[in-house]
């Protein structure tokens, strides 16, 4: 239930089989090649230019939303992530320029998989060291200790339940050992699976939970409800840390809540041991502030960059006046409305290929800003995920209800009476419960999806509340019995397209709270596909597996697409700004450097 | 009194003074030409109803008319021609060598300022005193006026007073740089009739020690004919009849002063033991019945007056005629220094105030001069009874 | 008088308790994010939920959270910790309160200086073409929205921004202590723009009320002193007329201690403002009970001070 505007949010809650997806060189397909608008020169990220102008300088960053957290086990969003990947190492992560492509970083080399994907063991690199006070080695007992913190209440991992649960004991773990992680040596950590799903967890483990954290220093803070490691006291293995007294403190230092943040250079960091460049000596964040106001300082500043979303006008000048300091990064997630596929009218199919059909998919890309970050969503998998192409790119299936992105009240007439209204307009009687979002645009994209359901015939109610609200009291719990949630939208969190259909449309992970499956899909045949395509092995073939799910979910018009969005990234007249492309699309600090 | 004038040169003179006020329905012609004069030590006491223009007419004095009125005429004072003064000059002789109270102690107080504040500011806005001798000062103007344990009263609050102290306070703020001409405005109206007296007599106290000249402007004649040497009945911002106390009082020959004379209540006599008061109009003097007989009507418009003489619709003793001719304020024959503007003959005047002064009625008086025979037509009085109001 | 205000004193620690126990049945009833959840995730286990719930003690009946809560305000003045970032709310109020503080003195300074003489000028000179075209613009600045009027200053004066770079734009906030002359420049567009608005409203207070006093008996009564036009109007009139004025002032700086949210937002100045807004938005309960509190002792002791000056500013004041 990710927000694509600040992505990372949305999780898959997967895992029950193997998967591999040993994508060690060359996939870096996907990316934002397939984006429907023409971009200019120097405005598409794939093939930037990744060596940096000069070494050194004070990079200022802008946003006006503050971070959520910055430890590596309770991190979960792009924004948080601009800053973990800075300081801390996941044993893999995703360079700059790929969206697909992992390689090694706290670990040595790719992973070794064997007992049938039942086993997975990483070799750690050597001569990685935390800042201080720790100024150790980075050992396999350190990370050990960061994923079985995962689960201690303290920390409460939002992801572990999804992606470690096959580790064994980990479903029962609550911060103490887990018996499936061992560390035969001090560079050797071996993870073992009750199922053959060691391809899933290599993914995963380029999330932030991976990242090395030494007990001895983290164990005391864990105790505290919540830990007060990552909110009072960090320390980094990454090039940069927060600014931290000698005890490792960098709460009041290097973090004020709501107002700033600092990095500056670990120096304990051994640039052998690392592939990022790390030009910059230091990174002032400023939170907080207007957003038009953010956008003019930044386009008319130097050492400057904006890290979350530009406004709309900011965009648009950017575009217009100052192309070199705008750059698009697509497939940043997509939106939809979800229509209640267990409950109600839309349990009739043709009910909802009629509210596809006759949704202004344009207007609504207009709303979001227009084709520069918004275009008309025609499939479930987005731009840049693995199976986009294979499941028809951007004009996506060929079926009659997606042809017309404008919106066909002829073919929307055609379903309406296939659902027996003959008249072409809904004479059920039943009023359709509809919640959105308050706070532009999405009340903007909820009215026309509601305009839309009443061009059809239904009668509405619509309430639009804050979007934890409808999160949290509506949309994310089956018994309100909402008939349609038009401003659900969804991210990856990693490159794999199962992280991207397998919650939101798998029917057995529908939940009684906090469910994901907004639309409760549960159609047998997808159900099955899915379970079958969880276990296709290589990167082409599971894009190939998942794209004919993909076809599945469209045919069953399971509902009704939106748009897909692009991430738009501002930088100052000075910076040679890098983005990364395998989450959220942001400014990558690691490579960004000063011209 | 003053280098500036020769011994026996009045120290006020005014000449056609005019006040008028421009509003939206047209010109209020407040003070329509009015003259007098006033030598150092005597007081003129200025009469009329409210809306008379005796209160504009006291202001223009001080130079305290509003700002959008138009003032004409001359005021010569102290050898100085007043409304040819600039405001500043104006100013230095405020407060200095002409002084006014008013009508209102407690409203004219600075409510929120002590006493002894306001009476240090008043010395010092003229004299270069250090405060604590401004305060030594206060405190003797506050002895003088009357005040007991005048120090501790510097430390009051005005409201913590009663009416009679504050208008002493008045007075002695007044009197603080000696003024040569006080200006008095209804200085007794808002008083309880005891303390009135008190206040009047310490006037004429002050000003026969002090030997200041003073303007009285008030409705009642009672308190004219207690201090004043001279009197000026006003109506509609003219002066209708000026002579002495003596000559107004006894022998008035205006029927608009009559009508005061006869609309007011006994007179509290020997409330002050001197002079004036045993010229005041007694019961004798009045209507067989002793009663009251206001005037009647109402006071005229200033921005349309009646044509001809102003005083004619209400004058129980006009002629047609009077409503065309304006008459002229001229002598009283064998009285050069009593003046009235009226239009019948001085005889028939005579002979009216005295059949009225033997307790005639008007329309007996009338009747008896054979008026009631040349009028063509019976006078329009006004219906019901004009309420007499101060101010 | 003590009598007074010690009785006023035991009335606003009884509202402080009664706004405490408001806001706090308000988040419970109202539908914001629940807090537990918020910080658990939102894939989290609802074991992990209960546990988050059970540590923070939401688990508990409200009214024991209350009595919790109140215990640590009054014995510790201890306002407890964020959900998020775990940082002492009694700290991050103290962090942020000397923005907030010296964003409302500035403002105040110049709506005062700028109000009271424009009020002044034009009652002077009422109906004149100043006083209306004062008057005028005081509407203009009454009626603009804040916001605007803030982002409009950036974008005509801000160095970064603006078209004319004359004052440090957004985000040059720094505190007074590090670098005073920064503080102050950083400070001078908020202020103005803070001011703008007070300085329309306190000039058309006064001047209405000059107005009406410069028409009393005593006014006249100066004037026949011989003083001053000046003095007339300054100790005379301004005196008479300043008593309104210094009870809105009282209640307006009241309010702005309690945060200047807009003017904090536009010119990215963390105050406290931002603080509670923030706080809300993120249903972090600990910091939107402790800036309410905050706010509201602010104007518990406006209130106060506003009805104790009267009696130095009207002796006919009495308190009972």
């Amino acid at each position: 239930m990710s927000r694509p505007n600040r992505p990372g949010g949305p999780l898959a809650a997967l895992a029950s089989t193997a998967l591999f997806v040993l994508a060690v060189a060359g996939c870096g397909s996907g990316g934002s090649s397939t984006s429907t608008i023409p971009l200019k020169a120097g405005e598409s990220p794939i093939g930037q230019q990744l060596t940096g102008k000069h070494r050194g300088g004070t990079l200022t960053v802008y946003e006006h939303e503050d971070f959520e957290h910055f430890d590596p086990g309770e991190a979960y969003g792009g924004q948080d992530y601009t800053v973990l990947y800075a300081i801390e190492r996941p044993l893999y992560s995703y360079p700059p320029n790929t969206a697909n492509k992992l390689v090694p970083d706290v670990a040595a080399t790719a992973p070794v998989i064997s007992d049938g994907g039942k086993t997975l063991t990483v070799t750690i690199r050597p001569h990685i060291y935390f800042s201080p006070p720790v100024n150790r080695e980075v050992n396999s007992g350190d990370v050990a200790y960061a994923i079985e913190r995962g689960a201690n209440p303290n920390v409460a991992n939002p992801y572990f339940h999804s992606y470690f649960n096959d580790v064994v004991g980990a479903e029962k773990a609550n911060g103490g050992l887990i018996a499936g992680i061992e560390t035969p040596s001090r560079y050797t950590i071996v993870f073992h699976l009750t199922k053959p799903t060691a391809a899933l967890l290599y993914g995963a483990l380029s999330l932030p939970l991976s990242a090395p954290v030494p007990p001895e220093f983290a164990k005391p803070l864990d105790a505290h409800s919540p830990t007060t490691y990552g909110t009072e006291y960090l320390v980094a293995t990454g090039p940069y840390m927060l600014k931290a007294d000698s005890r490792g403190k960098f709460l009041g230092i290097g973090y004020q809540p709501g107002k700033s943040a600092t990095l500056v250079r670990n120096p304990t960091w051994n640039p052998h041991t690392d592939y990022r460049p790390a030009y910059l000596d230091r990174i002032d964040i400023n939170i907080g502030g207007e957003p038009t106001v953010i956008g003019q300082q930044v386009l008319k500043g130097q050492n400057v960059v904006q890290n979350d979303s530009p406004a709309q006008s900011i965009v648009k000048e950017a575009y217009e006046r100052y192309p070199q300091q705008i750059t698009f990064t697509s497939g940043s997630g997509d939106y939809y409305a979800s229509l209640n596929n267990a409950h109600g009218p839309f349990t009739n199919i043709d009910l909802r290929k009629a509210v596809w059909a006759a949704l202004d998919r344009e207007a609504i890309a207009k709303v979001r800003g227009g084709p520069l970050v918004a275009q008309p969503m025609t499939h479930f998998l987005y731009p840049g995920v693995a199976g986009y192409e294979q499941a028809g790119g951007a004009a996506g299936p060929k079926v009659d209800y997606n042809e017309h992105p404008e919106g066909d009240m002829a073919v929307a007439t055609k379903y309406m009476k296939l659902a027996g209204y003959s008249s072409g307009k809904y004479t059920g009687g039943k009023t359709l419960q509809v919640v959105g979002s308050t706070g532009e645009p999405a009340e903007g994209m909820a009215q026309i999806v509601n305009q839309t359901l009443q061009n059809l015939g239904f009668k509405t109610h619509l309430s639009l509340v804050d979007q934890s609200v409808m999160y949290d009291k509506y949309c994310t719990v089956p018994a309100q019995e909402i008939d349609v949630c038009p401003n659900g939208g969804w991210v990856r969190d990693f490159a794999d397209p199962q992280t991207v259909l397998y919650v939101p449309f798998y029917g057995p992970a529908i939940e009684a709270q906090g469910n994901s499956n907004w639309s409760q899909v549960n159609d047998p045949a997808i159900n099955a596909a899915m379970r079958k395509a969880e276990l296709v092995v290589g990167e082409p073939a599971r894009a190939e597996a998942w794209a004919k799910i993909d076809e599945m979910l469209v045919a069953q018009a399971v509902a009704a697409p939106e748009v897909y969005v692009n991430q738009a990234n501002i930088e100052g007249s000075g910076v040679a700004g890098v983005n990364q492309l395998w989450n959220s699309g942001a400014w990558d600090y690691d490579f960004t450097s000063l011209k | 009194m003053s280098a500036n004038v020769a011994a026996g040169d009045p120290l006020l003179r005014v000449e056609d003074l005019r006040v008028q006020f421009p509003t939206e329905d047209g010109l209020v012609r407040a003070v329509d030409g009015i003259g007098y004069e006033l030598r150092a030590g005597r007081t003129l006491g200025i009469v009329g109803e409210s809306g008379s223009g005796k209160t504009v007419s006291a202001l223009a004095l001080m130079g305290l008319h509003p700002k959008h009125a138009r003032v004409a005429g001359r005021i010569d004072f102290d050898g100085r021609e007043l409304l040819g003064l600039r405001a500043e000059q104006m100013r230095a002789l405020r407060g200095e060598e002409l002084a006014m109270i008013f009508q209102d102690p407690l409203s004219s107080l600075h409510p929120l300022h002590r006493v002894g504040w306001q009476l240090v500011e008043a010395i010092r806005a003229h004299r270069d005193v250090a405060k604590a001798a401004a305060r030594e000062r206060a405190a003797e103007l506050l002895d003088l006026v009357g005040i007991p344990d005048p120090r501790a009263r510097l430390r009051a609050y005005p409201h913590e007073l009663s009416g009679g102290q504050r208008q002493r306070v008045m007075i002695a703020m007044a009197l603080a740089n000696e003024p040569k001409l006080l200006i008095a405005d209804e200085p007794t109206t808002a008083l309880d009739v005891t303390v009135q007296a008190q206040i009047l007599a310490l006037l004429a106290r002050l000003q026969r020690e002090l030997g200041m000249a003073m303007v009285l402007v008030t409705h009642d004649l009672g308190v004219v004919a207690e201090v004043a040497d001279e009197i000026a009945v006003m109506y509609a911002g003219r002066i209708v009849e000026r002579g002495s106390t003596e000559q107004v009082l006894t022998a008035p020959s205006h029927p608009y002063t009559w009508g005061l004379l006869r609309s007011i209540p006994r007179l509290e006599n020997g409330a002050a033991g001197h002079g004036p008061a045993s010229r005041a109009p007694r019961d004798s003097d009045r209507g067989a019945a002793g009663e009251l007989e206001p005037i009647a009507g109402r006071p005229p418009s200033l921005i349309d007056p009646p044509s001809g003489c102003h005083f004619h619709p209400r004058c129980p003793y006009a002629l047609p005629e009077h409503a065309r001719i304006d008459p002229a304020l001229a002598p009283v024959p064998e009285e050069p220094a009593h003046l009235a503007a009226c239009l019948l003959e001085p005889e028939v005047r005579t002979e009216l105030w005295s059949r009225l002064r033997a307790g005639e009625s008007a329309e007996q008086a009338r009747a008896a001069v054979g008026l009631a025979d040349l009028a063509s037509e019976p006078n329009s009085v006004a219906a019901g009874l004009a309420s007499e109001t101060h101010g | 008088m003590t009598r007074y205000i010690v009785r006023r004193l035991l009335w606003g620690v009884a509202l402080l308790f009664i706004v405490s126990a408001l806001t706090f049945v308000l988040f419970d009833l109202l539908p914001s994010g629940d807090p537990a959840k918020l910080r658990a995730g939102r894939t989290a286990t609802p074991q992990a939920i209960a546990h988050i719930r059970h540590e923070l003690g939401l688990d508990q009946p409200i009214y024991t959270q209350f009595f919790d809560y109140m215990k640590g305000v009054v014995l510790h003045f201890d306002l407890g910790y964020s959900f998020y970032s775990h940082a002492s709310v009694k700290g991050l109020i103290a962090e942020r309160l000397p923005a907030t503080v010296s964003l409302a003195a500035g403002a105040i300074v110049i709506w005062l200086l700028v109000g009271l003489s424009v009020g002044i000028v034009s009652a002077v000179r009422r109906r004149t073409l100043l006083d209306r075209t004062a008057m005028g613009t005081a509407l203009v600045f009454i009626s603009a929205p804040e916001y605007w009027l803030g982002l409009l200053a950036l974008f005509l004066f801000a160095s970064d921004i603006g078209k004319l770079a004359v004052f440090p734009g957004a985000g040059s906030y720094v505190a007074f202590s590090s670098e005073p002359v920064k503080w102050f420049t950083a400070l001078i567009l908020p202020w103005l723009v803070l001011a703008a608005s007070f300085a329309a409203v306190y000039a058309r207070l006064l001047r209405g009320s000059l107005i009406e006093v410069l028409g009393e008996d005593y006014i006249r009564t100066a004037r026949a002193k011989g003083l001053t036009e000046r003095r007339v109007v300054m100790r005379h009139g301004v005196r008479g007329a300043i008593t309104p004025i210094v009870t809105v002032l009282g209640l307006d700086i009241g309010t702005l201690l309690g945060g200047a949210l807009l003017i904090e937002v536009v010119f990215n100045i963390p105050g406290v403002g931002r603080l509670n807004y923030d706080a809300i938005n993120h249903a972090d309960f600990p910091i939107v009970q402790g800036t309410v509190l905050l706010a509201a002792l602010f104007i518990v002791v406006a209130n106060l001070l506003v009805d104790i000056s009267y009696a130095f500013l009207d002796p006919r004041v009495r308190f009972k």
